[in-house]
């Protein structure tokens, strides 16, 4: 069974939690830009939860199925269409022979996912079958997907039609708070500037993909901040250049970093840094290692709480 | 001297092992061996270790991982291994880099001999003097942190980043040189291209070099360039290097 591309969209790409270890090389984890709703479109459909998605940002493709298999799109909210009628995210679809599944306007957030209820045939670049945009492998033919390109599946199974309760649903407002850890060089700004990025909402500026998300607000004064040496960057860190202005370093990010580091966006938090889009308005909240912690083992226990109310 | 460190947090699922020493091959080569032995206790959500000038960067899943035990072990760790010289699990290596200096190749020469008042032919043999020392790789996939840049040769970047610098362009921009694995955007002034493709996510292996091992840069013609295939790349065990 294969499904073809008739409209690529303007960056979709195969993805799933990404790779580790490769950092010390200079290549990012990469993986799904919201690992959340990747998450739970593979629940939906009784899939491992990193089992190999579509990732589509901003504007989706329109796709040909040769055969029968379930999907689910979750995250951006999308207007969707299943052969020009309106299908609805967050549940199972049933696609037949010869359907189109067609994306249309995007109502919210900035990327959906598409999961299958089969396993995409593709070669696996250093362990994993996604695509780093950035270092051009994985994916299909190294790269997001082009107009024409086709996926082919194996072990297709087939899967009721469920739905995401409402309570799971994630809703992506355009002005989110992200929670933060202090940066380890937080202590090189003064308080008038550490006080300044904590109370200014930032807008989301159009320099940003999956590499990192460019920030602009008043700037932040810099002058008396001695230059760092180049050491490793993880993705969340918010970063504090010359000019001011943040930088949220993203899944594609670079490994090694120079810039002085605010704060750093708490891992349970940072799926959300995958639903931004431009002109969308952030803040930033400062919480403790241990709040940090709990919110992201709160997220993953209601996870498991899904997966177990699907399956039962 | 055995430098000291302090290890801390780099958000929620990273920890900096930071040293307070100045870059130099031996702090590279305790970080590299301190690396070694973490990636050997093979502990359950250990994910990345980045090396770097002054630091080595552990990132964790914070799910899997009790950060406060695994700094307390790391600190141990790092300690035990500091108080004797660094076992090495790997042999470092010399690989011979051919690069042309001319023509369009070398875009900016004209502008690093005007700030180094260096000829062509000067700032040529000075780049390709040193055996450059691998700190590090980062940044992009497979660009390498060389140390050992002659101080001749130091030039700022360009004020304004160019827009497409091809990959294996070989640039200087401020105390260091390197090469672009990808074409990419760059503020480094462009003195030579190499035909080595520095990472090639199928080939065997994707990484010309590893952290701890040395470059030299060697000129050839225009001719050479076109002929170089990658089997041609010359890496030399560094005791048996000149």
């Amino acid at each position: 069974m294969t499904m073809r591309f008739l409209r690529a969209g303007l960056q979709t790409s195969v993805q799933d939690l990404g790779r580790f270890g490769l950092m010390r090389y200079g290549i990012s984890r990469g993986g799904a830009a919201d690992p959340m709703a990747m998450r739970l479109a593979n629940l939906l459909l009784g899939n491992p939860m990193d089992n190999p998605v579509l990732e589509v940002t901003l504007a989706g493709p329109t796709i040909e199925f040769e055969d029968e298999i379930s999907v689910a799109v979750v995250g951006a909210h999308f207007e969707l269409t299943l052969n020009e009628e309106s299908v609805g995210c967050n549940e199972v679809l049933q696609i037949r022979r010869g359907d189109i599944l067609s994306f249309g306007q995007l109502l919210s957030g900035a990327r959906a996912y598409i999961a299958f209820s089969g396993a995409m045939d593709l070669p696996k670049v250093f362990g994993s079958c996604g695509s780093n945009l950035l270092g051009r492998f994985g994916g299909v033919n190294d790269r997001a997907i082009q107009r024409g390109d086709s996926i082919r599946f194996s072990r297709i199974k087939s899967v009721a039609h469920r739905r995401l309760e409402e309570h799971f649903q994630l809703k992506y407002t355009g002005h989110p708070q992200l929670r933060v850890i202090t940066g380890a060089e937080a202590h090189c700004f003064d308080k008038q500037a550490v006080d300044d990025f904590y109370n200014q909402a930032y807008q989301v500026s159009a320099q940003s993909n999956r590499m990192g998300v460019r920030l602009s607000g008043s700037a932040l004064d810099t002058e008396e901040i001695p230059q760092q040496i180049s050491s490793g960057l993880c993705p969340g860190t918010v970063q504090i250049p010359p000019d001011g202005q943040p930088i949220v370093s993203f899944v594609e990010g670079q490994t090694i970093g120079g810039y002085p580091r605010i704060a750093h966006v708490i891992s349970a938090d940072l799926h959300m840094v995958g639903q931004l889009k431009t002109n969308d308005r952030i803040n930033f909240l400062q919480v403790t290692q241990e709040h940090a912690r709990e919110i992201l083992a709160g997220k993953f226990r209601l996870l498991e709480q899904l997966r177990a109310e699907l399956s039962g | 001297m055995i430098p000291a460190f302090s290890v801390i947090a780099n958000g929620d699922s990273a920890l900096d092992i930071r040293f307070d020493a100045e870059p130099s091959e031996e702090l590279s080569r305790w970080i590299i061996a301190i690396e070694q032995a973490i990636n050997a206790l093979d502990r359950a959500g250990i994910q990345d270790l980045i090396p770097a000038y002054q630091c080595l960067t552990l990132c964790f899943d914070p799910l899997l991982c009790d950060p406060d035990g695994l700094k307390n072990d790391v600190e141990a760790l790092t300690r035990k291994l500091l108080a004797r010289q660094p076992e090495l699990k790997r042999n470092p290596r010399l690989i011979r880099l051919p690069v042309c200096y001319e023509g369009e190749f070398a875009q900016d020469m004209s502008a690093v001999s005007e700030h180094t008042g260096l000829s062509a032919q000067q700032i040529t043999a000075k780049h390709c003097a040193p055996h450059y020392l691998v700190h590090m790789l980062g940044f992009s996939p497979g660009f390498l942190y060389l140390g050992g840049l002659d101080p001749s040769l130091h030039c700022p970047r360009k004020e304004t980043p160019a827009l497409r610098v091809p990959a294996g362009a070989v640039g200087i921009g401020g105390k260091q040189t390197g090469v672009y694995p990808q074409e990419s955007p760059g503020g480094w002034q462009i003195i030579g291209r190499t035909p080595v493709e520095l990472f090639r996510p199928h080939g065997n292996p994707a990484f010309v070099a590893e952290p701890l091992d040395r470059i030299e840069f060697y000129p050839i013609d225009r001719a050479q360039f076109e002929q170089f295939r990658q089997e041609m790349l010359e890496v030399i065990p560094l005791e048996q290097a000149s």
